[in-house]
């Protein structure tokens, strides 16, 4: 049995009980028996398509069930429900021109507009929708195409990259004429091509905490589509401040994952993760790889999900966290919770403006890199010097074995950074060893490791192997 | 008809004035019988609107429940909403109407240069498309 609390105006319609006790084991049943009991209760809490009215929430105790499992959200004994209105309201509204379909896009979006899901109304919503992109590359690529497409009025774009042609194989959006040119150039020129009607800003820059609050202020709804650390969090804190929906998705490898974050009353990117990783702990794709298809799933999510947001149907991904296993081809649902104590989002909010996010995740910045002492590391010239002169010296490729068989450097022994502590006692600490892998990330660590079992004379070499093909040897394929 | 107490009243105008220029928003608790309202104590809430509030208000529907907890426990009734409009006249605004409910009166309070000016009640309809006007008896003094 659970105890439904009835609002005071609406006694009237429930034999002027202010509560009654109902059987059901979710929400919906009790809802169900209340409505069952007071059939003129019905048209008050619900509207004439059987669904909630749009004012009404359910709280289950001290909980909002949509960020439970709104009908399907299990009832206990002893259980209280409330129904609490929304309300808000204002002196003034903002006046917004008229907006219409010319009898292009009436034609255009007419596999739309046959919907009375979408119909007239929905499409002049996805007309009037800014949507703000943060970053044009693999999630980029897709949503942009798509979200153009679907005619959102307005479209931001935030890129400072060029196309490069280790992108092509996943950035759909950018071509092989395009490498060299700036993804925002390149990108513009696509979507206007799907559909002109769109208005298409761009902002050539780094997001950053003193530009980010700035540029997404201008938008409804933002789409993270970043591939770092720092960039997800400055997003996800100022769509917190703004009270944006910032629609997540990542991916790595065959998996993927994708929700909403910072809806209201749902949960944001640090209830999900307070802290981020140590630097260089989870490798970006650049360094595991990604399956080239995979963003089109996951960008796809996103922009299936801006679109539910603009057009308000459907259930929003809103405190589920999908993930997408492209392998075993199944989609899993993890339920994520507002954290009170978080401390962006929470009650009591400790970070009400944006902060350092290098910092915050540990990266150091540009500057002091420069700094940084020269002693540790190599240049592949001197070590090409090296191999010049006939030194005797030892240098070691920590890259995976199908790494090796791209491409690799004459010489070198091949000893995967994984292998190294079993395989450490192959390698003379009386002689000079030089580590390198595919940029120097991995190598550095294999530089760590080898300074802790005792080696004196080890250094990295800056760049890793792309560097080499750069500066050395040109016939090096990179990748 | 509603009826404001001095006490309750004393507090809603207090709370407008203290926010002026933003609005303010407020629970108003009491008794209802069949066609009269008696508002006892007011509720000062905390605008949770996200940007300027010169002009926009929000409730937390957790504050809402919290405040018809307060009710039932002292025996009273949540009976309507109250929020300012600074600089403004008191009318029932098409944001107020659209993000109204049907359920509760709706008092808007006229705050001008910082200091009440006038009043007004409304009662929306159930598809939050007009809302009536209802009869306000606030203390004159």
């Amino acid at each position: 049995m659970a105890k439904i609390l009835i609002p005071t105006p609406l006694r009237q319609y429930a034999d002027k009980r202010d509560s009654v006790e109902l059987a059901g084991s979710t929400v919906g049943e009790v809802l169900g028996a209340l409505t069952a009991q007071f059939p003129d209760l019905k048209k008050q809490i619900f509207n004439d398509e059987g669904k909630l009215r749009s004012f009404v929430n359910v709280y289950l105790n001290d909980e909002d069930i949509r960020y439970l499992r709104r009908d399907a959200t299990p009832v206990a004994n002893g259980d209280t429900l409330s129904i609490v209105p929304s309300i808000a309201g204002g002196s003034t509204t903002i006046a917004e021109p008229p907006v219409t379909l010319s009898k292009d896009e009436i034609l255009r979006y007419s596999r739309h507009l046959i919907m009375p899901e979408v119909g007239m109304d929905g499409q002049l919503k996805l007309k009037n929708a800014k949507v703000l992109l943060v970053g044009t590359g693999g999630l980029g690529a897709p949503l942009g195409l798509y979200l153009a497409a679907a005619g959102i009025g307005r479209i931001g774009l935030v890129d400072f990259d060029v196309v490069d042609l280790t992108n092509l194989q996943r950035q759909v959006i950018h071509g092989t004429k395009d490498v060299g040119r700036k993804k925002l150039d390149s990108a513009v020129d696509t979507m206007r091509d799907v559909n002109p009607n769109v208005r298409l800003d761009t902002y050539e820059v780094a997001l950053s905490s003193e530009n980010a609050l700035e540029i997404l202020s201008g938008y409804d709804i933002i789409i993270d589509g970043t591939d770092n650390f720092p960039t997800r969090y400055l997003v996800n804190d100022a769509c917190v401040i703004l009270q944006k929906p910032n629609v997540y998705g990542s991916i790595f490898r065959f998996e993927g994952q994708s929700t909403i974050f910072a809806y209201p009353g749902g949960p944001c990117y640090r209830c999900l993760y307070p802290e981020p990783p140590p630097p260089g702990l989870v490798p970006s794709c650049a360094e595991g790889g990604v399956l080239g298809i995979l963003p089109g799933i996951i960008g796809l999510m996103q922009a299936t999900e801006a679109v539910k947001l603009i057009l308000g149907i459907g259930e929003p991904l809103v405190g589920r966290l999908v993930l997408y296993d492209a392998l075993a081809m199944r989609f899993r649902e993890l339920r994520l919770r507002r954290n009170p104590e978080c401390p962006v989002c929470g009650d009591h909010p400790t970070i009400t403006k944006l902060i350092d996010y290098q910092e915050f995740c540990g990266i150091p910045h540009q500057a002091e890199q420069a700094a940084a002492p020269g002693a540790g590391v190599i240049d592949p010239v001197e070590v090409k010097t090296k191999f010049d002169r006939g030194e005797n010296f030892q240098l070691i490729d920590v890259r995976e074995t199908h790494e090796w068989q791209i491409c690799r450097i004459e010489g070198a022994k091949l000893i995967p950074l994984g292998e190294l502590p079993k395989r450490v006692n192959e390698l003379d600490s009386s002689v000079d060893l030089v580590a390198y892998c595919k940029m120097g990330g991995r190598s550095q660590k294999a530089i760590d490791f080898l300074k802790q079992a005792g080696f004196k004379k080890v250094k990295n070499m800056t760049g890793g192997i792309l560097a080499w093909s750069d500066k050395v040897d040109p016939s090096v394929p990179k990748y | 008809m509603i009826k404001v107490d001095k006490p309750a009243w004393d507090v809603m105008v207090a709370h407008a004035e203290s926010k002026f220029p933003n609005e303010c928003c407020g629970a108003m608790i009491g008794r209802m019988d069949a066609d009269t309202k008696q508002v006892t104590q007011a509720v000062p809430l905390e605008n949770a609107y996200a940007g300027a509030q010169g002009a926009r208000y929000e409730l937390r529907p957790e504050d809402l429940l919290e405040a018809d907890r307060r009710a039932r426990a002292a025996g009273l009734d949540l009976i309507g909403i109250f929020h300012s409009h600074p600089d403004c006249d008191a009318y029932f605004s098409k944001t107020d109407l659209e993000n109204s409910c049907p359920w509760y009166s709706f008092v808007v309070l006229s705050v001008k240069d910082g200091k009440f000016d006038h009043a007004a009640s409304f009662l929306p309809n159930a598809d939050q498309t007009a809302a009536e006007k209802e009869d306000l008896l606030w203390p004159k003094s």
